[in-house]
């Protein structure tokens, strides 16, 4: 009869346990749900007035995972109808950015770089402006990248490109590489100015002690 | 024993639930399509010019160039649909964009879709039930990134009376 008894509270106190942990994954789960709503709130109510301030886009999770791994090599046609590399630079720090004609925010950070990259120079920084859009047009790209002031090397792109750098499902997308062809960091989407001149430094600085800069630059260049 | 294994079961399932719960943490997948369409059965007069509307609906934060995009470089949205047997389709007419601007650049002033829109395509259809397949092309952007240009596939079905 004791066993009984004893076997009926052990059993009890399972139960009573087992609810216990349902009932408290089940509160988890609600308050998730609530804290998940109100993140998705938060972030369309942001989206008029933070424009300018991140350069993040409102699609999350679209960078390819090249951070600190090499840069994918390619050889592209620039406007001008030469062949370029991405190993033409090698030993040189490079901003290789995607963008296109139909493309709002990739045209308002076109001119930033064009005035980073004389500012830069000194330490070998290129920019490499890959445009997505081919089937634009030649002059029709090149009308574009004229009206937005860069002298920039602008190469068109072959399809495969974007599939090596991650499919490019955003645009404008920037990948900063180091002087030892590593990227250094990956955006999407307009950042700021300040945003951009950080990462140039930081892509400058990565990789510095791999050899001489000045040396290097005179063995890169298109 | 018995209890043991009871025991042993329950702290099993309550596991699995437990890790169930937890998957809400995993990232949500990207979206492939920033404008959805709603598929609405609808019936018309037989014989008689008619209108079928198509109603779409653009993410929100999201917009998509109006048909009438206010630069050339911009891709406009539109709509084709393919022929088909019994209806006779005319020109489908678009709704008028709103004004937009992209806060890092106020001065360019561009026309685009946001929230829901409706395509009207007219048409003249013989008796019966039609169903009409077609896409819609529309070039996507948010606040700070745009996104290159996608097909939705579209499928109308009206009956004619």
């Amino acid at each position: 009869m004791f066993k009984v008894k004893r076997s009926a509270l052990f059993l009890g106190l399972i139960v009573v346990g087992i609810s216990m942990l349902l009932w408290a994954g089940w509160h988890n789960l609600r308050e998730r749900k609530l804290a998940m709503q109100r993140a998705q709130q938060n972030r369309v109510e942001l989206i008029p007035d933070k424009v300018a301030q991140s350069g993040q886009s409102t699609v999350e999770g679209e960078e390819p995972q090249l951070r600190g791994k090499a840069a994918p090599g390619f050889a592209l046609t620039s406007l001008e109808g030469k062949k370029v590399s991405l190993s033409d630079y090698k030993g040189r720090p490079v901003l290789v950015n995607f963008w296109a004609t139909w493309c709002g925010p990739c045209k308002v950070e076109m001119p930033w770089f064009e005035e980073f990259r004389k500012q830069y120079a000194g330490q070998g920084f290129e920019i490499l402006g890959l445009a997505d859009d081919v089937d634009a047009g030649k002059d029709v790209i090149a009308k574009v990248a004229h009206k937005t002031g860069v002298s920039y090397p602008i190469l068109l792109t072959d399809g495969k490109v974007q599939t090596a750098y991650g499919g490019l499902e955003v645009l404008p997308m920037s990948f900063y590489v180091d002087k030892n062809g590593v990227v250094v960091e990956v955006t999407a989407g307009l950042g700021t100015k300040d945003e951009i001149e950080a990462n140039i430094k930081k892509t400058i600085a990565s990789g510095s002690s791999a050899g001489t800069p000045a040396k290097q630059v005179a063995a890169g260049g298109q | 024993m018995r209890f043991g294994v009871v025991l042993a079961g329950l702290i099993l399932g309550s596991g699995t639930l437990v890790a169930q719960m937890g998957s809400l943490d995993a990232p949500a997948a990207k979206p492939k399509q920033y404008v959805s369409f709603a598929a609405e059965p609808q019936t018309l007069k037989a014989g008689a010019k008619s209108v079928v509307e198509l109603n779409f609906r653009v993410m929100d934060g999201f917009h998509v160039n109006s048909h009438t995009p206010k630069s050339e470089l911009l891709i406009p949205t539109a709509v084709t649909m393919k022929p088909v047997d019994g209806v006779k389709v005319g020109a489908m007419e678009y709704p008028a964009g709103t004004s937009y601007s992209f806060s890092f650049d106020p001065s360019e002033k561009l026309d685009v879709y946001s929230g829901a829109f409706t395509v009207k395509l007219p048409v003249v259809a013989e008796a019966g039930q039609h169903t009409v397949d077609g896409v819609l092309k529309y070039q996507a952007c948010d606040h700070a990134a745009c996104y290159p240009p996608k097909s939705l596939p579209v499928q109308v079905v009206f009956t004619a009376k």
